[in-house]
């Protein structure tokens, strides 16, 4: 015990000498948090939109200030000819288009349901089928309107409810979501590089030729590196509560023990970063690299539900895949334990296996 | 003086090649993160999990539950008898969404009006909530057959008419390849020659300071460029992304943005000290701003106003314009000059930058 | 702890170390006695690191046998670890803690309690001259006292063998003489001091030397000796005459 005790209040004295671990841990979450959550968003607003009017009718000017006074759209004004549209889309400068054909009024009245064409940009798929969504629900409600509260036969209303984030707002996904990124970056990152660092200043092989042995050696990093993940862990609560107004709706202990399972695996790939590289340089690399894999492979931009069934699998190896859905089950939805047991066993398993690897590693003599 | 030029491009070049780690950079690197975004980004949904609360048990609400199993969207479970906790279901991932057919369905079809179906969803994913909401209406109204309503819509989807991700990702990932490769590579490089010492070597030899480096960006040029055209390719047989315009601007705009990158990565190259910082520096100050905030994935109109300003000043913004344009919409040149001048505006500033900046550390 | 009683403080037969086609140390023999300044004495590459890393632990032999402390190199490893005191020939301290906080440390790796390692370091700063520096970063510290201070932490378990591997390279003259005298006194104190060097004069202040070449031994005995066999006035003649005789 005496000799971890030894090893954990050198890193802590290291840590407290070096700024940029200051600075990594307390003020970069911060920022990284403002830039990315306000910068991450797939929410579609502001589509810039014309309405091609060949109607001139109090039906076509209706539906024209209905689309104009709608915040969700950047109305571009009315245009007379398709022509004049088409050139619009090609220079990018809007992204959707009603035509409404002449005739329109008339054809409504003799009840021939005349069709408005809507043109969509589909360049940006996503935003192409939001934007499609939009507009059909407000030519839906125009329609109402229209037809009042007369009966128009049988039919069906879906009337939906969105749970845990009424306003649809993307941050609430996101912010928890780079929180678990935050952490994982920073603590793979600057365990592998910690640890390369020692070996490039000869320093590891000085404490290989003390009886200290390659498990409290590891013992002895993951101590400190630990409470530094967890110190920035609950900087990201912290600013994810005072600048985006997300609260922990879950149980926060909860969340911290699910943060330390995730820890132990983040570190345990640090480590083992570590034993495969020999400059710092390649460590920052290959933890880089191995970053960005675990990001897009972690469901952060798309639910893994979305992907082929072999990336699906490939998936399952990623610790922040698991991680990720914790923090937005417990920071959203208030999950309880019981339900999060999967994900709980697969991150501890990680972080064991990674560990045990690492440490075998460690305990063969260096070559 | 071509010759030292040569020199200096040559020994660059067996660089790149002896070292591992660039070469897995340069010709690895950019093929996986094409399979990856290819294949792993995919925003329509599948197989979403659907619980039905039938409190109806009537054949009209059986009827409903039959057309939402017939999609390959839905994976349908009916709970008869109702759901008494929704939220237990979502918080154990058992349902994505629960549809509510109320108790007199039947009832109020068959007096001719019109139902009410609640339908609850987890919107901890806000973007696949918004999905299943339209997902479910259309089945829904789908399943009374078409009404004919006052008028119709007609939609068509113009450049990408299954508005499927790969063309909307693959051009995008040109542009931050290119600009990978291009700044990230050209700034260690130049800084690895500051380490060793190399450079200052170099510098005593009658080689002229713009002819080191030239000869040491120059390969880089190249090898971003073939990158490009490599993803270029490999989306177009992996992806089936079209070549609407003309290939040959979609290589002369390359060009143009090389330029952008390797000015970016010597001016990195000029702050950095180390090879580590190097790097950091050129992933977090032109490499993370060029994917989060060019619009290469999240759309520039929905940021807050402060990062659409950020935004207009970063050349991915409009490189990717170009190349969308291009590739998708088969722009001319004729429907590229403003995003085109700028990027040609901003190179001008970046390589000015980087001239005076590298002649203050040289002095 | 000391060295196991009967037995020599490194004792090694026909030790070798291959790296893939290459022969770093070739079938290499030779016994160091209690309280003994054993230098290696070879130019760059000769095998003289290699062989002190076999004996330390931290490398595993490819062929021979040998004991360190009268523990076996290949079975008993971790035995020999806290017996020996180690510095390699790359400045290896931690030179972002003070002095105090770097001997502290190696204090508790090697298992001492806060304690022995007041009484122990108190005792070392005394004779190595450390006690006015204690609170500085040792970053500020000039290069020889950079080497005093790793030589003040591999002293600090109090073991009975210290290997040095070309401890004063990269120190002004001054402060090679110095650290000199410090290792006659851990000799006059019953330590084994095994030290590797290019440098000729302090080949001389060796109680026995062995001269290295190609990863073999070319001559091994106490430098007067070795003088009278070549005819030789100092060691450099020494040294020359038998890379020539080698090769």
């Amino acid at each position: 015990m005496g000799r971890i005790k030894a090893l954990v209040i050198k890193e802590f004295r290291q840590i407290r000498r070096t700024r940029a671990y200051l600075g990594l841990i307390f003020v970069a979450p911060f920022v990284q948090l403002i830039v990315m959550g306000s910068a991450i968003t797939n929410e579609v607003k502001d589509i810039p939109l014309i309405v091609v009017d060949g109607d001139h009718s109090p039906a076509s000017r209706e539906i024209i200030n209905r689309f104009s006074a709608l915040s969700l759209f950047d109305f571009r004004g009315v245009a007379d000819s398709t022509v004049r549209a088409d050139r619009l889309f090609d220079r990018g400068e809007i992204k959707a288009a009603l035509v409404i054909p002449r005739g329109f009024e008339r054809d409504m009245g003799r009840g021939l349901s005349p069709q408005i064409q809507v043109l969509i940009d589909g360049v940006d798929g996503n935003s192409a089928g939001v934007s499609l969504g939009y507009i059909t629900s407000m030519a839906g409600e125009i329609q109402k309107g229209w037809i009042g509260s007369r009966a128009t036969g049988a039919g069906a209303e879906i009337v939906p409810r969105f749970y845990y984030n009424p306003g649809l707002e993307s941050k609430l996904n996101f912010v928890p979501g780079l929180i678990g990124i935050l952490l994982f970056m920073i603590t793979s990152m600057l365990t592998a590089i910690n640890i390369v660092r020692e070996k490039e200043l000869g320093t590891l092989e000085q404490l290989m030729a003390t009886p200290l042995g390659g498990i409290r050696l590891i013992v002895g990093k993951i101590i400190p590196f630990t409470v530094l993940g967890l110190v920035q862990f609950s900087v990201g609560l912290i600013a994810a509560r005072l600048v985006f107004g997300i609260p922990v709706a879950g149980n926060l202990l909860l969340l911290y023990f699910m943060a330390l399972l995730f820890i132990m695996s983040t570190l345990g790939l640090g480590i083992f970063i570590s034993t495969v590289t020999s400059t710092q340089q390649q460590a920052m690399f290959v933890a880089w690299f191995s970053m960005i894999f675990a990001l897009l492979l972690s469901g952060f931009f798309v639910p893994v539900g979305n992907m082929p069934p072999l990336v699906q699998k490939i998936t399952l190896l990623n610790p922040l895949r698991y991680f990720m859905s914790v923090l937005r089950e417990i920071y959203l939805k208030g999950t309880p334990f019981r339900y999060l047991l999967p994900e709980a066993a697969a991150m501890g398993g990680m972080g064991i296996g990674l560990i045990t690897a690492a440490t075998l590693r460690f305990h063969r003599r260096l070559e | 003086m071509k010759k030292s030029l040569a020199a200096v491009f040559r020994k660059e070049l067996i660089h790149i090649f002896r070292d591992k780690q660039s070469l897995f950079m340069v010709l690895t690197m950019p093929l996986m993160m094409l399979l990856l975004y290819g294949y792993a980004i995919n925003l329509d949904m599948r197989g979403i999990e659907i619980t039905v609360s039938d409190r109806s048990l009537s054949p009209r609400s059986g009827e409903l539950i039959r057309h939402l199993e017939a999609t390959e969207f839905f994976h349908v479970t009916v709970a008869g008898g109702g759901v008494s906790d929704v939220g237990d279901l979502f918080r154990s991932r058992r349902a994505q969404c629960v549809l509510e057919i109320p108790g007199d369905y039947a009832d109020l079809l068959a007096a001719g009006k019109t139902a009410p179906l609640l339908l609850a969803i987890d919107a901890s994913d806000p973007n696949g909530a918004n999905f299943i909401g339209n997902y479910v209406a259309r089945v829904v109204s789908l399943s009374f057959g078409e009404r004919q309503g006052l008028f119709a819509l007609e939609p068509r989807i113009f450049y990408n008419p299954d508005m499927r991700s790969a063309p909307f990702f693959v051009p995008g990932l040109i542009a931050l390849i290119l600009l990978l490769i291009c700044a990230l590579l050209t700034s260690i490089a130049i800084v690895r020659e500051k380490e060793t010492g190399s450079m200052e070597q170099l510098l005593v030899s009658p080689v002229r300071p713009w002819q080191i480096i030239l000869g040491k960006v120059l390969p880089y040029t190249f090898l971003g460029f073939l990158d490009g055209l490599m993803i270029l390719g490999a989306g177009r047989l992996l992806f089936r992304i079209p070549v609407e315009g003309s290939l040959l601007l979609v290589m002369a705009m390359m060009l143009i943005y090389v330029v952008t990158g390797l000015s970016l990565g010597m001016l990195v190259s000029t702050i950095a000290s180390t090879q580590a910082v190097a790097m950091l520096a050129t992933v977090s100050l032109t490499v993370l701003p060029s994917m989060l905030m060019s619009g290469f994935i999240f759309p520039v109109s929905s940021m807050p106003p402060l990062f659409q300003l950020v935004s207009r000043i970063i050349p991915a913004t409009y490189f990717l314009e170009i190349i969308r344009g291009i590739l998708l919409k088969g722009n001319s040149l004729a429907d590229l000059y403003r995003p085109g001048g700028i990027l040609l505006g901003l190179d001008g500033i970046l390589i000015l930058l980087s001239i005076r900046a590298f002649r203050i550390r040289l002095e | 702890m000391g060295i196991r009683e009967g037995s020599a403080a490194v004792e090694v037969r026909e030790l070798t170390k291959r790296f893939g086609d290459f022969t770093a140390v070739d079938r290499v023999s030779f016994t160091v006695g209690k309280g003994e300044i054993f230098g290696f004495l070879g130019a760059n590459g000769a095998g003289k690191t290699t062989t002190i890393r076999m004996l330390c632990g931290l490398l595993a032999p490819s062929g021979g046998e040998g004991s360190v402390a009268g523990y076996d190199i290949i079975g008993e490893y971790g035995k020999i670890k806290g017996r020996i005191g180690y510095m390699s020939q790359k400045f290896s301290l931690y030179n972002d803690l003070t002095v105090g906080e770097n001997i502290e440390f190696y204090g508790g790796i090697y298992g001492l309690t806060p304690g022995e390692i007041r009484d122990r370091s108190g005792e070392l700063f005394a004779i190595i001259g450390l006690e006015e520096l204690k609170g500085k970063l040792t970053a500020s510290l000039p290069m020889g006292w950079k080497q005093r201070l790793a030589l003040c932490a591999g002293l600090i378990h109090d073991p009975a063998i210290i290997f040095l591997d070309e401890p004063t390279s990269g120190v002004d003259p001054l402060s090679r003489r110095n650290f000199w005298k410090l290792i006659y006194r851990l000799s006059d104190m019953g330590k084994t001091v095994f030290v590797t060097t290019h440098y000729m004069d302090e080949a001389e202040y060796c109680h026995r030397l062995s001269i290295m070449k190609g990863g073999r031994i070319l001559e091994m005995d106490s430098p007067h000796a070795l003088k009278g066999k070549y005819g030789a006035q100092n060691m450099q003649e020494v040294f020359l005459a038998s890379l020539k005789e080698g090769s």
